[in-house]
């Protein structure tokens, strides 16, 4: 008799941080055409999320909280499952950025930039894991990174920091979960979006000219590979996928 | 310890420039690419006033690349003490 392990089933229900905008939102509504369930939250939830809710009361479950604390990120879980049912995957998708150099950034910042990208992520981890193990169920985790943690930037010390700490926790992660938590990391270049509001013109040419592609990152090309992390059965786990054009090679 | 005046700055400018054997022009208007002012020159011009006011002066990027002339470097280290 073969003792080969089956593969792990896609995701049926999915928590999404920092699900209310940009990026995040894209997962959100990426997952609900998948036919999976969600449950969303953001410091702030905008009315694109409210809308995206109110068109799948029975599949969304949105909510205000703010990644770093615990105890509402933990009642927001038990209240997500008590309506979607058990939580089998995970998109640490909320950050904060940078744009200081390490000399002039006050300790309590880098304590906060600390705190939103690398402790609440870890923290929100473990809780979907709990939840995951104590049921007996087999899971997926997507951390969303940057291509930071594999490149110097400046100005980005210490968001490069924990982008890099999260991709060595990921890597952790998988092995420590034996595959029954498939664990991976998404890793965007820069969006052209992002760096419009602090570069030129002149220097976003630049950089699309040095990007191989010859195009910048839009949050549409990262939705895919987070579906294939949550939905294919690729046997993909610790990984880093980079998705940045070419930029960074 | 008090702010430091505009004067006391332009002079620590002039010492960031002459360390590097660089010379500081007399008109607030030059542009700081001409005069080889480089950002991580600012960097150390901003510690060099910390260490005077015994204050630390945290500020984001963005705002330093705004910066192009002696007057704009003289204008952001004085709006940094005053915040």
């Amino acid at each position: 008799m073969s003792d080969k392990t089956e593969p792990i089933g896609p995701a049926t229900v999915v928590v999404v941080s920092g699900g209310s905008r940009g990026l995040g939102l894209a997962i959100v509504e990426d997952i609900l055409a998948q036919g999976a369930k969600v449950a969303a939250f953001a410091r702030t939830v905008t009315p694109e999320l409210e809308a995206v809710a109110a068109a799948h009361p029975d599949r969304v479950v949105a909510a205000s909280v703010d990644v770093t604390d615990v105890k509402a990120v933990n009642a927001f879980l038990k209240e997500a499952e008590s309506r979607l049912g058990p939580i089998d995957a995970l998109v640490n998708n909320a950050a904060m950025g940078q744009d200081s150099l390490h000399v002039h950034t006050s300790p309590e910042h880098i304590a906060r930039i600390i705190e939103t990208n690398l402790t609440a992520p870890l923290l929100l981890a473990r809780a979907v894991l709990r939840r995951i193990m104590a049921k007996g169920n087999r899971g997926r985790i997507v951390m969303v990174t940057s291509v930071c943690a594999q490149r110097g930037y400046s100005g980005l010390v210490a968001y490069s920091a924990t982008k890099g700490g999260l991709d060595s926790a990921m890597r952790t992660l998988a092995r420590e979960m034996h595959g029954r938590v498939l664990v991976n990391s998404v890793a965007p270049g820069f969006f052209a979006s992002e760096m419009s509001s602090v570069l030129g013109q002149t220097q976003l040419d630049t950089i699309t000219r040095r990007t191989p592609s010859n195009r910048l990152v839009e949050p549409e090309n990262i939705v895919p590979v987070v579906n294939t992390l949550l939905f294919q059965d690729t046997n993909i786990n610790g990984q880093v996928i980079t998705v940045d054009g070419g930029n960074s090679i | 310890m008090s702010a430091l005046s505009r004067d006391a700055i332009r002079t620590m400018m002039a010492e960031v420039l002459q360390a590097q054997g660089k010379s500081m022009p007399e008109s607030d208007s030059a542009n700081l690419e001409e005069i080889g002012f480089r950002s991580l020159d600012f960097s150390e011009l901003a510690l060099r006033v910390e260490d005077e006011i015994g204050d630390e002066l945290n500020f984001d990027a963005p705002e330093l690349r705004q910066i192009a002339t002696i007057s704009d470097v003289l204008d952001f280290l004085e709006q940094l003490q005053a915040a």
